[in-house]
């Protein structure tokens, strides 16, 4: 029983990291209507910048804020450079094109630091016991910085004014722009956020792991399921469906076999496509 | 107009053919060739690099030394990119257009076994430094043609064994990379633990690029093991220590050197990788054979020798090729100085430790090459069995403490 | 040298013949697809298999097409109704948990050993004789294929599937269900791919599961996309241009030695990026593209 607690707060741990990416996965798609695969890659892009940071500084605090604000840079680059000019046109263009910017991001990170790993040289410490079960102090840390990067998340989107801009322009593009709302300051602020949020994703993944080119790549396939589940352009549900998936990945692959881990976010995926296409706890929108 | 078109194709075609045919043919009067093949980029990309320059450097010795059997060494260098299709690519280029008579140096086990069928139908050798048992026998090694200069997964298997047992082991599992090479070791040494009588507790398979191997780490510690036994990488490997040690418990670990190495050392820090375990196969330190090498490592790479074991092997590749065709003479074809391979570098001779050395005792009898990279002494399948080095972390650095010597 | 460009040819010639797949099926019909390695991948491995156990060529290779397409139709009928990018998703996960399957159950496909000795095409014969007859032999699929395409594109079926493409709600407002067609047409595209999965095995005479990874899907779509997307020159033309793209870069090393070794894999595949983006947002047409169309 303990061991099962304890694997679902494992569980919970990645499934923070997922939702978060799945977090900036949705509100990209909710406002520009296409699955940005590059998602992964801002969340390596963060990774390496904090790392860069933290080996400066010596403090995770600064190398996580600097891996947020090039996380952020990157999105708004990307935007201006590549998917405002293919805005209007059809998703699948601008899903090509983000696969093409995922593979430039690992090709110029591959070039500059090699396919070797990189650590956060933090240090381990011993577990705490509470009645047979082992809490992670580590644990802890992480899931309140996610937890405190979701609230300030939302209360960008729910209590300022280019939050409520960007929630109008997801909602209805059309009478946003008929209200007097510049799309592009809006989406300028909106790639800024998706950036800068996988990049949180990423450097929390890099704590718990190690860091290496193709680190966000291989995170794309449970990080979409999870913006899925959750329904496309849906904040909450994103982070909600990350932890479930988390927690149910962890859970259930001691029974299916360890190797099957990856193949059980696809069924997952699958299940929910097909009984409920917009999401545990999307809106009506059109899916199919 | 039909016969001068013909004309304009024959003379088209002698033109092509003809230098090429009488270049070739020039070139096996005075050059014997070889497919530098090696992993540049891709997975084997950290050693790769090394590995071709010690194949430059090899062939510029024996060239210096006059070249074997009135022949001089020459390299064409390709990428075989650790991937299968781009090495048969690269060796139909290096078979076809460079007409190599030997293909050096092929890491991956995936691609020796790709390009194998390649060199056998051409009757030319293929040296790799790969680990699959499937390299040993047919069809891969149909020929004979085949030449391993790293230890089989199996014999770095026994090597764990060995060490598990001295060590005073009793309830050790297994953790797996989901490869072939992962696999094979941990397989190996399970195979090898049994045959002494032990048991195997648990064994883990698990994949890689997760973002938390604790599932795995559960079921594996809840077998109660007093060891791991890891077939792993550096970077699952600095995950799983991690979590491992955020657990509590005080397992020990045996792993091979390319996971437990100075990197996961720094990685980890002193305290938890403390007392972690590594085995490698290693070169052959002490010879005369390694200092030769070591020396033009250095001048190569800038740095030690040491750093890789495997360009120490591409290093004997060259110098054992080159032992054998001196000792195969002038007129010998490439099965020819196949079998002479046995014989240059098997017990029961004069030792040598460079070329120069080997190629003036031939005159006089038999020699028996003690290679930079093991003693090289190929069984009936090609393989080596180098010795093995049992490094053990303390205090943040990873130190050797003894060798372990598996019977051939 | 005419070994190596035969060579050379052989593989170009199984990626045109995945191309063209991909061309039915994003081209003629807008599916993204984004699972090719998945089919490819059941393509070699059945044909693999079933030549260990003795079985001849001839039966495996229609066989490979077979399981390809038996693969795609499920496939395609719990995911087909999906937006198109999810389906894109849905297919890429699909490639991967052929993959792990591949991977992990080694009882079928002897797992991460891999399966070597794989017997050759044409094995009576030998050296460039046994390469031409191999080149023959894709070079008549792709023929047939290319064949078989011209005709549905002027059949009532193409002119449909590429309605769909075009304008779906227009089509579904004619009463006409696309899910229907799109099936077919994943499922006629996996057995082209699936053929071709079966050529690489027997050519290259040692598959594994890490052969088979989603670089491959989209080394074809950077080849279509380049090419032209929904011509079949613009299939063989890309696929071409790929393969001296990914060959060149052997040669490129001596012209460019500024790019370390090591570099040349990270700089692979940032072209193929590079590509991807750069034909998106300015040639979306591609080389061979109808220019009159958008």
């Amino acid at each position: 029983m303990s061991g099962f607690l304890e694997l679902a707060i494992s569980g919970l741990m990645s499934g923070l990291v997922i939702g978060l990416a799945a977090l900036a996965l949705t509100l990209v798609f909710g406002v520009a209507r296409f699955a940005n695969a590059a998602t992964g890659d801002f969340m390596t892009i963060g990774a390496y910048a904090a790392v860069f940071g933290f080996t400066a500084t010596g403090s995770i605090v600064i190398g996580g804020l600097l891996g947020l604000f090039i996380g952020a840079v990157s999105g708004v680059i990307s935007y201006f450079l590549v998917f405002r000019v293919l805005e209007g046109r059809p998703s699948v263009s601008a899903l090509l094109a983000s696969i093409g910017v995922g593979f430039i991001i690992r090709s110029v990170l591959g070039v500059i630091y090699g396919h070797g790993q990189q650590v956060f040289q933090l240090p381990l410490v011993r577990p705490w016991r509470y009645f047979d079960v082992r809490i992670q102090p580590n644990d802890l840390k992480i899931g309140a910085t996610a937890l405190l990067a979701l609230l300030v998340v939302f209360l960008v989107l729910h209590a300022t004014p280019i939050g409520r801009r960007m929630r109008a322009v997801a909602d209805d593009p059309m009478l946003a722009r008929v209200s007097g709302i510049a799309p592009r300051k809006v989406m300028f602020a909106l790639w800024a956020m998706s950036g800068a949020v996988a990049a949180l994703a990423g450097v929390l993944l890099g704590i718990r792991t190690v860091i290496w080119p193709e680190m966000g790549w291989e995170m794309l396939i449970p990080v979409f399921a999870a913006a899925v589940l959750g329904g496309i352009g849906h904040p909450v549900g994103a982070v909600l469906a990350g932890v479930i998936l988390g927690v149910v990945q962890e859970i259930a692959t001691p029974y299916v076999g360890f190797t099957y881990k990856l193949a059980l976010a696809f069924i997952i995926l699958l299940v929910v496509l097909l009984v409920r296409p917009k999401g545990l706890f999307g809106r009506v929108e059109g899916v199919r | 107009m039909n016969i001068t078109r013909r004309q304009t194709l024959a003379g088209l075609a002698s033109t092509m053919l003809l230098p090429a045919l009488s270049g070739t043919a020039f070139a096996q009067a005075a050059n014997f060739r070889i497919g530098a093949l090696n992993p540049i980029t891709g997975s084997g990309a950290a050693y790769g690099s090394g590995m071709q320059k010690m194949i430059l450097a090899a062939a510029e010795v024996v060239n210096a030394a006059g070249g074997a059997a009135g022949k001089k060494l020459e390299v064409f260098a390709e990428d075989d990119q650790s991937q299968p299709q781009a090495a048969v690519l690269a060796a139909k280029k290096l078979i076809d257009v460079n007409k190599v008579q030997s293909i050096l140096g092929t890491w991956a086990s995936g691609v020796s076994l790709a390009v194998a069928p390649l060199t056998n139908d051409a009757n030319i050798m293929l040296m790799n430094t790969s680990g699959a048992p499937a390299l040993s026998v047919p069809p891969a090694n149909a020929k004979g043609l085949l030449f391993r200069f790293q230890a089989t997964n199996d014999r770095f298997g026994r090597a764990f064994a060995e060490v598990a047992k001295k060590e005073g082991f009793k309830r050790p599992v297994t953790m797996a990379f989901n490869n072939a090479s992962g696999i094979g070791n941990a397989d190996g040494f399970k195979k090898a633990w049994e045959a002494q009588g032990g048991k195997v507790y648990e064994s883990i398979v698990y994949e890689p690029n997760q973002p938390s191997y604790r599932a795995e780490l559960q079921k594996a510690l809840a077998a109660k093991p007093d060891v791991i036994v890891m077939g792993s990488y550096l970077a699952d490997t600095t995950i799983i220590l991690r979590e491992w040690f955020q657990t509590g418990e005080t397992t020990k670990f045996i792993m091979p050197a390319w996971a437990g190495n100075p990197d996961l050392v720094k990685a980890l820090g002193p305290e938890v990788s403390e007392g972690i375990i590594a085995v490698d196969s290693i070169s052959n330190e002490g010879s005369e054979a390694f200092k030769a090498y070591d020396a033009a490592y250095q001048k190569a790479m800038g740095q030690s020798g040491l750093n890789n074991v495997y360009a120490a092997m591409t290093w004997d590749m060259v110098i054992v090729l080159a032992l054998a065709m001196e000792a195969a003479g002038p007129n010998a074809d490439v099965p020819a100085i196949a079998k002479k391979m046995f014989e240059v570098a098997g017990p029961g001779g004069k030792p040598v430790a460079t070329f120069a050395e080997g190629k003036e005792a031939l005159k006089s009898g038999k020699i028996d090459y003690q290679g930079a990279s093991s003693v090289l002494d190929f069984d009936k399948f090609g393989d080596v069995t180098p010795d093995f080095s049992v490094s053990v972390a303390e205090k943040g650095k990873i130190e050797r403490k003894y060798v372990v010597k598996l019977s051939a | 040298m005419d070994a190596y460009l035969i060579a050379i040819a052989i593989i170009t010639a199984i990626y045109v013949l995945m191309a063209l797949g991909l061309n039915l099926q994003y081209g003629l019909t807008g599916l993204v697809n984004f699972g090719v390695v998945g089919f490819f991948c059941v393509g070699a491995y059945t044909t693999a298999i079933l030549s260990q156990k003795g079985v001849p060529q001839y039966i495996t290779f229609p066989l490979a097409a077979l399981l390809a397409m038996a693969f795609a139709w499920p496939l395609g009928l719990v995911s087909i109704r999906l937006r198109e990018d999810y389906f894109a998703i849905v297919s890429l996960g699909f490639s991967e948990v052929v993959r792990l399957v591949a991977t992990s159950e080694g009882w079928l496909t002897q797992g991460v050993q891999g399966i070597p000795g794989i017997p050759k095409m044409f094995g009576t014969f030998s050296g460039t004789t046994q390469a031409l007859a191999v080149l023959g032999l894709l070079v008549v699929f792709n023929l047939v294929a290319i064949a078989a395409m011209l005709r549905i594109v002027r059949s009532p079926f193409g002119r449909m599937i590429e309605a769909i493409r075009d304008n779906e709600e227009a089509v579904k407002a004619l009463g006409k269900d696309p899910a229907g067609f799109k099936i077919q047409v994943l499922v006629l595209g996996s057995a082209l791919t699936g053929l071709a999965g079966a050529a690489y095995a027997h050519y290259i005479g040692f598959i594994s599961p890490e052969q088979f990874i989603p670089l491959i899907t989209f080394q074809i779509w950077m080849a279509i996309i380049m090419g032209g997307v929904g011509r079949i020159s613009g299939a063989l033309v890309g696929a071409i241009i790929l393969m001296v793209f990914l060959e060149g870069s052997r040669f490129l090393r001596d012209v460019m030695p500024f790019i370390s070794e090591v570099a040349m894999a990270s700089v692979r595949l940032g072209v193929v990026g590079l590509a991807l983006v750069l034909f998106t947002m300015y040639r979306p047409q591609g080389l061979m593209g109808d220019f009159t169309r958008k």
